[in-house]
């Protein structure tokens, strides 16, 4: 765990980078701090290695103060991803990820084999071991920057935008990669970044940073989207934190329609049937359970009623949602997308389960924002009582102890 | 041009060759020893460089000759004389690319390796020094280059070198003896620096070839 108590810091110049920061990071979790250049969020993350030193306040490591610890026996447990990598030009990619073992005194053997392990954990092919760091692509040298990192297994990592000069495309993978590794790893993550998206993407908790070193608002991504603290923080999230908000609601509570669903191998006869029975003007034609296509009732007009669906053109389908592991987001954007307004939720293996409507997909939406409100009361709630009432919590603990050992 | 005095004077030309590159090398080698710690120094501290700069540009447009002479109440007519008159000069080519190197560091670089846990002195000699070098090597090739080049005025003052092919070729009104002098110079020039470069190329096997 990672404590600011009070922290700030102030340049020779008089710039008030931070101001009196307070802010916890809980063990093994993901912490982004995030806001707009000049706002301190970097200046409080480089405190934590020492790389700044504050000005006033103290910073605890799992307890001790860092200020009280050796900078360089401080710094190598814990791992450091900077921007564009800032890998070592002059040494290898094995040599590179070995950085911290060898400087721990292991032999340039077994912290070698250790660098591959890693190169293995981050998703990079063993032959790029020998090579030198101008010979990677930008998205690779950010790979080895976290394989160096994590070297020597540190429980702290901190991140300094390590994704923003890489393009879209390959920040995406990385990302996910960073999410992956973290399910495994459980280390505790601060993370700066500028980008709203990431934090919100990243992190278990976001801190937003105001200009001047002061947070705005911290808590859970999905919190910072429901209930902004201030029109500073709801300009920063973004004007579509509703729809963005979605994707930490889960689908599997969604209830699905199988009615407007046919098989291609059906007649025209068989579908006009159908759209009467549900009263609804669009039907979803499947092809061995996959979806194909939608065909509205208007296009069955005038059709032998004989001939089968699979001859009768039909609509593209945008995309389709995995139930239960995909968000509300996904199935929103489904149905968005779809030109009967019903979003295709497919299983794991790509087989429609059903289609859910706009009405369904809302009403969920409603009910899940419901849960997280009252999850959130309630842990604001137990806060409350917590720091209220710190002594009178201990008075019943300390009359049970007796009790237990009777 | 008298081809067969070459073939007669095998043992002084190399002789002279020898001396030559002798006063060449070794002043820049011990040039570049002093260069390093000045150059460090001014890398790290700003306000260290520009009067440090002033003073290496005022040495270095001293005339070689007249350094030579300035020795002489020191270290009389003597090698020593040439080497250290020598090795002010490389210093000066050197020591602003010591600077210039250790500058070029990319400061994401020194800064991972101070979040590495680094110490400042091994950080020093294992990230920073090792990424300046190609710079580095870069001013060793020019002191050596032109201490070759110098070492030849020496004779003026009596010490052996190539030029004593110039002055003796001059005195007999001899050219041949002028133009084995310059070829060799030339030549040992052109090979000393490739010997460099090979050396470059050796320990920095990392660097970006262009």
């Amino acid at each position: 765990m990672i404590t600011f108590e009070r922290v700030t810091k102030r340049y020779a110049d008089g710039t008030l980078a931070v101001d009196a920061l307070d802010l916890e990071v809980p063990a093994g979790q993901t912490m982004v701090l995030v806001g707009p250049s000049g706002c301190g969020k970097t200046t409080s993350l480089r405190m934590i290695n020492r790389l700044i030193e504050p000005s006033e306040g103290r910073i605890l490591l799992d307890g001790k103060d860092v200020r009280q610890q050796d900078p360089s026996r401080l710094r190598r447990g814990i791992g450091y991803v900077i921007q564009q990598a800032g890998l070592f030009p002059h040494r290898t990619v094995q040599d590179n990820i070995a950085t911290v073992p060898v400087l721990n005194g292991w032999r340039r053997a077994r912290a070698r084999s250790r660098a591959r392990e890693l190169l293995a954990l981050v998703g990079l092919d063993a032959s790029l071991a020998t090579r030198y760091p101008h010979q990677l692509s930008g998205g690779q040298q950010q790979r080895v920057g976290v394989a160096r990192a994590l070297a020597a297994d540190p429980p702290v990592l901190l991140m300094d935008e390590p994704f923003s000069a890489v393009d879209p495309v390959v920040r995406t993978a990385l990302q996910d990669q960073l999410l992956a590794l973290q399910a495994d790893l459980h280390k505790t993550i601060v993370l700066v970044t500028h980008d709203i998206e990431e934090a919100i993407r990243l992190g278990d908790q976001v801190a937003l940073f105001r200009p001047h070193g002061t947070v705005a608002q911290s808590g859970a991504p999905e919190r910072l989207l429901a209930v902004p603290a201030d029109d500073y923080v709801a300009g920063f999230v973004g004007f579509d934190r509703g729809i963005r908000r979605l994707s930490f609601f889960g689908t599997g509570d969604l209830p699905l329609e199988a009615a407007p669903v046919i098989d291609a191998a059906a007649t025209v006869a068989d579908a006009r049937a159908a759209t009467q029975a549900t009263g609804r003007p669009w039907l979803l034609v499947t092809a061995d359970g996959q979806p194909a296509g939608w065909i509205s009732a208007q296009r069955l007009a005038g059709l032998d009623l004989a001939a089968p669906l699979a001859s009768v053109p039909a609509d593209p389908f945008g995309h389709a949602f995995t139930a239960g592991t995909d968000t509300l987001r996904a199935a929103l954007d489904a149905a968005v997308l779809s030109p009967a307004g019903l979003g295709i939720a497919v299983d794991d293996g790509g087989q429609v389960l059903g289609v859910a409507s706009f009405d369904q997909i809302r009403a969920a939406i409603a009910a899940s924002a419901a849960d997280a409100d009252s999850v959130a009361a309630a842990r604001a709630a137990a806060d409350q009582a917590e720091q209220a009432t710190p002594a009178a919590a201990e008075v019943p603990q300390g009359s049970e102890v007796p009790q237990a050992s009777a | 041009m008298t081809w067969s005095w070459i073939g007669s004077n095998g043992p002084l030309i190399w002789q002279l060759t020898r001396e030559n590159m002798y006063l060449g090398i070794v002043p820049a080698l011990i040039g570049l020893v002093i260069a390093l710690p000045i150059g460090i120094m001014a890398a790290r501290w700003r306000w260290f460089y520009p009067p440090t700069l002033t003073a290496i540009n005022v040495i270095y447009a001293i005339p070689s000759l007249a350094l030579f002479i300035a020795l002489i109440p020191a270290f009389g007519l003597t090698d020593t004389n040439v080497v250290i008159a020598l090795t002010v000069f490389s210093l000066c080519v050197i020591m602003p690319n010591v600077v210039t190197g250790v500058r070029s560091v990319p400061d994401n670089v020194r800064q991972a390796a101070t979040a590495m846990g680094y110490g400042p002195l091994r950080r020093l000699v294992t990230v920073e020094l090792p990424l300046a070098a190609p710079v580095i090597i870069g001013g060793l090739r020019v002191g050596v280059v032109s201490g070759i080049s110098l070492a030849s005025v020496g004779q003026l003052i009596g010490v052996s070198s190539l030029g004593y092919l110039f002055i003796d070729g001059l005195q007999r009104s001899f050219p041949t003896e002028i133009y084995v002098g310059l070829v060799l110079i030339i030549v040992l020039a052109l090979a000393c620096d490739l010997i460099l470069v090979a050396f470059r190329r050796a320990v920095t096997p990392w660097a970006v070839r262009t």
